[in-house]
């Protein structure tokens, strides 16, 4: 029997297994893609110290299994190629890399492939999460992140504390379109039913108010009528999360925002969570903190010292729906909370 | 400078006639040569412009006999005499009137088609002669009947043998039954090569039609057909009327049979 | 013809040359519509009115046809106050240079057929800007994926009043009009060079009779097509030849008296293009419109005019399309079924 502080152990991204002594390495692939070749190392992590066996994580982490404590050092000697790699040289992320990683809070960016392949996409994944990740890691506070490409949502952005759907505000060119109804098909379809086809000039109205900003109707427009415009919108979603105790969806924090504007707005999340925690970085869902604040007061916080781009809109307020099986930890004092306090 | 044949010019509305309650003719101020069959493009500010057959007329007037289905028409129903509304054309060929008006005659149509050919029908009326004519015409149902006193004028003519028909009802001096259905009362073999068939409508009435008169027996040189298609320009630019390498506005409205027969859309 | 060497002209001496050129014209050329493609962190390279040579695309085959600088998408012909049409005079008063491909200026050709020549009247819309139409051949210094202009005669042209090829300093060019020479251009050893192979060869099939054209129309190779194309029109669009439009009426919203009669490009692949008031149309299914419009490239324009296939071989519509449907392997197909009906009718003669 070993003497193990598996609270260390976690930080360092290895995770306990069921099996007394064995562990799970959990490396990070922010955005969810890397070079091939990175695979090779966690091929030989699994091969040499693990147990053979490869899992996929959740939020797009690369799973070793079954490896055991006193091969940790080695280890994390061996990944260091892969963290200077993804970390530094993708990311650009300022850390050691010699003794693994130093934090697990800030979860692995979960994105869709998005702009990088996906014809849907509004908006490039990858590049957000690199720059957010340069943000947020490495950091003790928990936070979950997911982008998604498009209001698809396939990277389920309304279930992670900070959820940022990439969006366009398609510029339509009336000379070019010649009234042929795809987009207005296409958006009834498969977005928001915002458009329509004027039956007298045979041109295309939309209901801009309404527009979720998936940018099928540039997709499906043959003559570049509609077209993306040459600049980078997102929404933020908040709160979402899963949970045996309050999984709820997230609710819509900004829209349209540019890609500087979320970087601001994000940078000031790891500020906002000490200060409602106290100082204390304890594991608890972006949505708590949120209401532990107050909408109000978070929203005060979260956009302290940001210059919002012009088209960018905050929501007044923010009405979540629970799924409560257990409920009122914003009414509670945090010491209060049996959760919290075992934290 | 060449004129620009696009431009729609205007021409002084005379008269409005209307033949049933979603079908007017209107009576237009007309200078120039016309022949049976031919169309003309026509235009309202604001609504734009589409194809319509001349159904009749003069020296002085085209008649227009329009059914109430698109932008264009609606607004066509607001108008008033001594409005204008603007014209460009004649286009197409037109029937064969000169080679086929001293022939015995077998002419079937079927509801607005009736518009091509009531000028050629009313120019047989008024002929003298000894041949015969065979008017099919067909209508959906009594409230589409066009044109009720030229058909009452047209049976009154002795060497008019008339069959009236609606799709799927009778009435008074109406026959129940698709036009298809009468042409066993032809006698085509009294006719001996000395006649032809027009036929006019919308496209499935036109292909049974034309097997129908096979048929009889008709050879294909003596069936006469026009055709409608969707045109934007009537002069053999906009491509909306092409099948294959005819063009219906330079080529048509009216086609032979062996011509007819091979297009296809 | 002895090659000579085209000259050259950079930098600053270039943009004095541009300035004067943009004196006498009105410069169509390939440019980049950043993000202006399909899908996301694409560019889209469209023909626009330029005013400097550095935004010129060289490089890579423009997404859209050089006929948009003659034949816009959208296209104002009248204006009207409720009592006239009244013709709209032209903009643009000085003279169109279009740098173009060879193939684009082939399709010159087709176009004039259609609005020139085409029943014998003259669309004066047309002719006003034809007439003041020059060709700047630009050199295609390699081919682009699935150029096939070889195999249409359409790499290359004499039909321009200079030609030049690019480099990121310049050009280099020939000015066949002796006013578009330019003094300060220097010599060089470059010749003007088009592709004379391309990778991709396309036979076009020859159709003996309308019998076996119909027949054609209803062979079961126009089946798949059905399930794979949208009827979108992306090809047609795209295309250097096809030149079909609708006109509309359009009021002003302040005053439902005066507006505009607009033609507006249209295409056969769209559901509607046939259809008459009150009707849905003849071709109902995708395949149908589909086959209308290969034929059409094919079979038809050459049957009326007898100047060789509606094509010039550019593939714009292959690479335009959604569902990455090929109109070359559409070809292949044709001809296969051609051999087949043939075939057939041989057995049956036995």
């Amino acid at each position: 029997m070993q003497d193990i502080n598996i609270k260390k152990l976690q930080n360092n991204c290895f995770r306990q297994s069921k099996v007394a002594g064995e562990f799970m390495l959990q490396l990070r692939v922010p955005g969810g893609l890397i070079d091939a070749d990175l695979l090779d190392i966690i091929k030989h992590v699994c091969n040499t110290w693990g147990d053979g066996k490869f899992h996929i994580g959740t939020r797009m982490t690369l799973n070793a299994t079954g490896i055991k404590y006193e091969d940790i050092p080695a280890v994390n000697a061996y990944i260091q190629p892969y963290l200077e790699r993804v970390e530094k040289e993708m990311c650009g992320v300022e850390m050691e890399t010699d003794k693994g990683y130093p934090y697990i809070a800030p979860r692995n960016i979960v994105a869709c492939i998005g702009g990088a392949h996906c014809i849907k996409a509004a908006q490039n994944t990858q590049k957000l999460a690199h720059a957010l990740e340069r943000i947020l890691y490495p950091n003790p506070y928990h936070i979950k992140v997911n982008i998604a490409g498009c209001p698809n949502d396939c990277a389920k952005a309304h279930f992670a504390d900070f959820g940022i759907i990439g969006c366009t505000k398609p510029i339509y060119d009336q000379d070019r379109c010649i009234g042929c109804s795809s987009c207005v098909n296409k958006c009834k379809k498969a977005a928001t039913r915002v458009l329509s086809l004027n039956e007298q000039t045979h041109k295309v109205e939309k209901d801009a108010c309404c527009c979720v900003g998936c940018g099928e109707c540039v997709s499906v427009c043959p003559t570049g009528a509609w077209r993306r415009p040459d600049k980078e919108y997102w929404k933020i979603v908040l709160g979402g999360r899963t949970g045996k105790q309050y999984p709820r969806m997230g609710q819509m924090f900004a829209n349209w925002l540019t890609t500087d504007t979320v970087l601001q707005i994000f940078a000031n999340w790891p500020k906002f969570s000490e200060w409602v925690l106290g100082g204390k970085p304890l594991y608890i869902h972006g949505g708590h903190l949120i209401d532990r604040a107050g909408y109000h007061k978070f929203k005060e916080k979260i956009l302290e010292g940001v210059t919002l781009n012009p088209e960018a809109l905050i929501a007044d307020q923010v009405h979540w729906t629970e799924k409560e099986y257990r409920s009122n930890i914003h009414v509670k004092a945090l010491a209060d909370h049996v959760t919290v306090k075992d934290a | 400078m060449a004129s620009n044949v696009v431009t729609p010019k205007a021409h002084r509305l005379v008269s409005i006639l209307p033949q049933t309650e979603t079908e007017w003719t209107f009576r237009v101020e007309h200078h120039g040569p016309v022949n049976h069959g031919q169309f003309m493009q026509l235009s309202l500010p604001r609504v734009g412009e589409c194809p319509i057959s001349i159904s009749g007329f003069t020296d002085d007037t085209v008649d227009f006999t329009i059914r109430r289905v698109g932008h264009v028409t609606d607004e066509l129903f607001n108008l008033k005499p001594g409005d204008d509304l603007f014209l460009r054309g004649t286009y197409g060929n037109g029937w064969p009137y000169q080679e086929i008006k001293d022939k015995n005659l077998v002419i079937i149509a079927g509801g607005t088609g009736v518009s091509p050919v009531k000028s050629m029908i009313n120019a047989l009326h008024d002929a003298d002669g000894d041949k015969q004519v065979y008017l099919i015409l067909g209508f959906k149902d009594d409230h589409a009947i066009l044109f009720r006193d030229d058909l009452e004028k047209w049976r009154a003519n002795p060497r008019f043998h008339c069959i009236y028909c609606l799709d799927h009802m009778s009435a008074e001096g109406f026959h129940e039954g698709m036009v298809t259905a009468f042409l066993d009362q032809v006698p085509f073999a009294e006719f001996g090569d000395d006649y032809a068939c027009v036929v006019v409508g919308p496209p499935v009435m036109m292909r049974f039609a034309g097997l129908g008169l096979l048929r009889q027996g008709v050879p294909e040189e003596k069936i006469w057909m026009s055709f409608e298609r969707k045109m934007s320009c009537a002069v053999g630019k906009c491509g909306h009327c092409r099948i294959d390498e005819t063009y219906v506005c330079l080529d048509g409205p009216v086609f032979n049979y062996t011509k007819a027969k091979q297009l296809i859309d | 013809m002895e090659e000579v060497g085209l000259k050259r002209l950079t930098g600053d001496a270039l943009d004095r040359y541009f300035g004067t050129l943009l004196d006498r014209f009105q410069i169509w050329a390939p440019v980049c519509i950043p993000a202006g493609g399909r899908y996301q962190g694409q560019d889209a390279v469209q023909y626009k009115p330029v005013s400097n040579w550095r935004d010129i695309v060289w490089d890579r085959r423009s997404d859209y046809s050089s006929r948009e600088a003659i034949l816009p998408i959208t296209q104002t012909l009248y204006t009207f106050t409720g009592d006239d049409y009244r013709e709209v005079k032209p903009k643009q008063a000085k003279d169109l240079l279009i740098l173009a491909r060879s193939c684009d200026i082939h399709a010159i050709r087709h176009l004039d057929e259609i609005f020139l020549q085409n029943g014998g009247y003259e669309d004066s819309f047309y002719r006003r800007v034809r007439d003041k139409v020059h060709f700047a051949l630009m050199e295609c210094t390699h081919e682009f994926d699935g150029c096939f202009c070889v195999s249409l005669g359409t790499n290359d042209t004499d039909d321009y009043a200079m030609r030049l090829a690019f480099d990121d300093e310049g050009i280099f060019f020939e000015a066949k009009d002796p006013s578009l020479d330019c003094a300060d251009a220097t010599p060089s050893d470059r010749a003007f060079s088009n592709p004379t192979e391309n990778e991709l060869k396309v036979e076009f099939p020859e159709f003996r009779s309308i019998e076996e054209v119909n027949e054609l129309k209803s062979h079961p190779m126009w089946d798949e097509y059905n399930s794979r194309c949208i009827s979108c029109g992306a090809c047609t669009i795209v295309c250097s030849t096809c030149t079909c439009f609708e006109t509309r009426d359009i009021v002003y919203s302040l005053n439902h008296h005066v507006g505009e009669r607009r033609r507006t490009a249209s295409s056969c692949m769209v559901a509607g293009f046939d259809a008459v008031a009150g009707s849905k149309g003849i071709r109902l299914e995708a395949k149908d419109r589909y086959r209308y419009k290969i034929m059409h490239k094919i079979y038809a324009h050459d049957a009326r005019f007898h100047t060789g296939p509606m094509c010039v071989g550019c593939n714009r519509c292959s690479a335009h399309c959604p569902q990455l449907i090929s109109y070359p392997a559409t070809i292949n197909k044709v001809s296969q079924a051609l051999r087949e009906i043939r075939e057939q009718e041989v057995g049956y003669g036995e």
